[in-house]
């Protein structure tokens, strides 16, 4: 039998991980490892591999084709573009103190989209080939220029068969004739919560009597609307970090039983006041502890929360196909099935390129409505977004998990090819794929409680998890 | 028990192919224009009996009601007096049986092999040429495959001519080589279903299972060729005694050697043909110990599998599972105990094989 190259980490008293291409995984101890490089396998030993599709003895033969199969589910396919992020204003009513979008003051001028620009998304709009549109409208805050959304959504309405969209609002001010517009059974909400109102108060309104607003707002959403066609995250600050009970009250208490801790993202204005990477260690510490607190709270009490992010990466290590998350697979190629288009009508990669060109560091532009997509520009990005053949990455056993930011990459250290092993997102991928393993061999009833939720089925057990022993 | 056979009559000496159409379903052909040299209309109901016409037919069935049949394409084999209803029109469960010779002999086999073979093809083409819109047809044996140089191009024309319709094959996929990938890839591939039977991962326990020395080998090779040609699989695993407590291996078998599966159905055992000869070294009763399925069904669905389980009632599945025991059982060999009344998930349960004695049945078994 010839074995697929395997990766392996750890060193643990409970031995190592092992992982191969295709995103297989087992456990074994010091000693397999000793046989494996040596080439003395035994013959129990390639009996395991073979039942885990580790090896194959002739191209063509079932083992060789399923892993052949598993590796290419493994990797993300580029889809039609039919995902558009529109930012119709920079303008906003709040100022947070991290604000992640480069805002402009309320009664600024000129960071509207211009009668032309409008007229130049919809035509961009109208060349998509896909019949099924999803729209997010980001801002500043969208619901200022609620006459453009009304525009782009009778627009994508009567131009496509099935269309979505997604208003990304602060619900810090809602007219009737917001609250009009959501109603449509087409139009869903996203919203920021960070947490109990304290928090929310100092990073994000400053004032209690505003966070009282916006709080009102968010329990009517839920309630007019539908707990289905609403969506909020926290950003967590490091620096000050919420009260986990608090913040988990907060949400469990609107029946939201998602939360996905956002860290402050490094672009932006955010950047400001903060070293490039120091905060990582802390981060991956409140994330675990975090996670951990979940476990604990769902098997004394039932409760069903999950953290998005964990159980994201916990997906990704089972199975392929968790591809629905943006941020994270592999390969991740930009301007492909969706696009940013900013207030000035210039087409981004992805929203965090558009806040990093902004402040003038670097100009991640991949071309214009008016004249389309710069495809030289973002093909050079795309070269870089995969990490299949990085060489830190080649020899991780979380390479077929993971994913690549080449957008961080650059805020942070300005440069494309610092070294991947030593990024704020390889630590912090690092230590998530190192929880989730951790708990996936843990062999205890409270984290196979909470891991049998997220991963959607009826019993977590060891049989789930293949050790050599 | 839904009536598969009708005694039929007719002048014709060779056998023929027929649609029956009462007045409605004959008034709705002239005005779409649909009518075929195959349709034959009713022209009489007497005591116990109705004759259909046409131009060249003439047919009579008895003891049989008329709207049970409107519509059903019928076999008539005027020799044996026999109308087989090769098309029934009300149902979802209809099969071509395409030989009875096999090359396997399963310990738990339903329908035990014969050597003779009649080649029904032609017949069989036409029958699915008047199949009612969007049908799905199942085609099964004995072992199909062994006569694959006739089965892929009838399902090939079926499927070109007829686009609403599609195909569930059953085969033990042991016949086929690298060169039919050719022919396999030219189907539509989300029209045709491959049902494929796989027992253990160990190659001696279901080579024991289904009687043939090699045949694991050889499974492997055709679901290789199958996954080569993009082909839709679904995987079948009878559970028995002799497979049960070895069942999460063989999940885990699935999820890394067979991950191309579109889903896996674990199936009860029926209690017919070597199946009810062999119950009591095979049957497993899962109502006492479920376990091993459960644990075989998470290990599966955590690696992205669709798993179901075939024939379970539902009220012998853990609440945890039972979301995967869908009604299964073909509705013309489907019963409810009368017991079964008033339970509040009859409409979405198997209910138990007609055949199935009540003192071959479950420990646990009761109302929900």
């Amino acid at each position: 039998m010839k074995i697929w190259p395997l990766r392996f980490r750890g060193g643990a008293s409970d031995g190592y991980l092992f992982s191969d291409d295709a995103g297989g995984f087992f456990r074994a101890d010091a000693s397999f490892l000793d046989r494996y490089v040596s080439g003395g396998l035994t013959a129990r030993d390639k009996a395991f591999l073979h039942l885990g599709g580790h090896g194959f003895e002739e191209a063509g033969d079932l083992a060789h084709t399923s892993f052949a199969y598993r590796w290419s589910q493994r990797q993300a396919i580029r889809t039609e573009l039919g995902y558009v992020i529109l930012v119709p204003t920079l303008r906003c009513n709040l100022s947070c103190t991290y604000c992640q979008v480069s805002r402009a003051a309320e009664n600024a001028r000129g960071y509207d989209w211009s009668e032309e620009t409008t007229g130049a998304v919809l035509r961009y709009l109208d060349r998509l080939m896909t019949s099924d549109v999803k729209i997010e409208f980001q801002g500043g805050e969208p619901l200022l220029r609620l006459d453009l959304l009304e525009k782009v959504r009778t627009f994508c309405r009567r131009r496509f068969t099935s269309s979505k969209f997604v208003v990304c609002t602060n619900m810090q001010r809602m007219g009737a004739e917001a609250w009009s517009f959501l109603d449509a059974p087409d139009t869903f909400v996203s919203t920021s919560l960070d947490g109990d109102s304290a928090t929310h108060t100092r990073q994000r309104t400053q004032s209690a009597s505003a966070t009282e607003g916006f709080l009102s707002n968010l329990d009517q959403a839920l309630e007019r609307l539908g707990a289905d066609k609403v969506s909020a995250l926290p950003t967590i600050d490091i620096d000050d970090p919420p009260d986990f009970d608090e913040l988990i009250e907060a949400y469990s208490s609107r029946g939201m039983r998602s939360i996905y801790l956002r860290p402050i993202n490094h672009q932006g204005f955010a950047r400001r006041a903060r070293s490039v990477d120091a905060d990582i260690e802390r981060w991956n510490t409140l994330h675990r502890q975090f996670v951990e607190h979940l476990i604990d709270l769902n098997y004394r009490t039932g409760a069903g929360l999950e953290e998005y992010y964990f159980s994201q990466c916990l997906r990704r290590a089972l199975r392929p196909g968790a591809d629905e998350h943006v941020d994270l697979r592999n390969p991740n190629f930009f301007g492909s099935d969706y696009v940013v288009i900013d207030h000035d009508g210039k087409l981004y990669p992805t929203d965090e390129a558009r806040m990093l060109s902004r402040i003038g560091r670097i100009d991640l532009s991949i071309g214009d409505v008016l004249t389309g997509m710069a495809a030289e520009k973002r093909d050079i990005l795309n070269a870089a977004s995969l990490n299949s053949f990085e060489p830190d990455c080649i020899h991780c056993a979380f390479q077929p998990y993971c994913g690549s930011d080449l957008i961080d990459d650059l805020s942070r250290y300005g440069r494309s090819d610092h070294a991947r092993s030593s990024t704020w997102f390889c630590k912090r991928h690092t230590s998530v794929f190192d929880h989730v393993f951790e708990l996936m061999y843990r062999g205890d009833a409270a984290a196979g409680h909470s891991l049998a939720q997220w991963s959607g089925i009826a019993n977590w057990g060891a049989h789930l998890v293949p050790k050599l022993s | 028990m839904i009536p598969l056979q009708i005694a039929a009559s007719t002048p014709s000496a060779d056998p023929f192919i027929a649609r029956l159409n009462s007045e409605g379903r004959a008034f709705e052909l002239e005005r779409t224009n649909g009518r075929t040299p195959f349709d034959v209309d009713l022209e009489l109901v007497g005591s116990g009996k109705l004759v259909y016409r046409s131009a060249s037919i003439e047919l009579e069935l008895k003891s049989v009601d008329v709207n049970d049949v409107d519509g059903d394409v019928v076999f008539v084999n005027p020799a044996r007096g026999i109308a087989h209803r090769l098309v029934r029109a009300g149902s979802a469960h209809n099969t071509f049986l395409i030989t009875e010779r096999c090359d396997q002999l399963c310990v738990m086999c339903s329908q035990p092999p014969k050597r003779g073979h009649v080649d029904m093809f032609p017949y069989f083409e036409a029958a699915a040429l008047l199949a009612p819109k969007g049908a799905v047809l199942g085609v099964s044996g004995g072992e199909p495959t062994l006569f694959k140089g006739q089965l892929l191009p009838f399902l090939e024309r079926v499927l070109g001519q007829r686009p609403d319709l599609s195909f569930h094959v059953l085969t033990n996929a042991q016949h086929f080589d690298v060169d039919d990938v050719r022919a396999l890839s030219r189907l539509p591939r989300d029209r045709v279903t491959w049902g494929v039977p796989l027992y253990s991962s160990d190659s001696e326990v279901h080579d024991g299972i289904v009687g043939k020395v090699g045949a694991f080998h050889k499974l492997a090779e055709g679901l290789a060729i199958l996954a080569r040609s993009g082909a839709t699989l679904e995987l079948r695993t009878v559970l028995m005694t002799r497979n049960v407590e070895a069942l999460p291996a063989l999940a885990r078998f699935v999820a890394s050697h067979v991950p191309f599966a579109t889903s896996w159905a674990i199936m009860q055992l029926e209690n017919i043909g070597y199946g009810r000869l062999n119950w009591a070294e095979l049957f497993h009763d899962h109502s006492q110990r479920f376990e091993p399925v459960g644990e075989a069904i998470d290990l599966a669905r955590s690696r992205g599998l669709d798993v179901w389980l075939y024939n379970f009632p539902r009220c012998t599945v853990p609440s945890d599972y039972r979301q995967l025991a869908p009604p299964t059982i073909s509705d013309w060999k489907r019963r409810y105990p009368a017991g079964c009344d008033g339970c509040a998930e009859k409409a979405e349960c198997s209910g138990l094989f007609e055949w199935h004695t009540d003192d071959r049945g479950f420990t646990r078994f009761g109302l929900l």
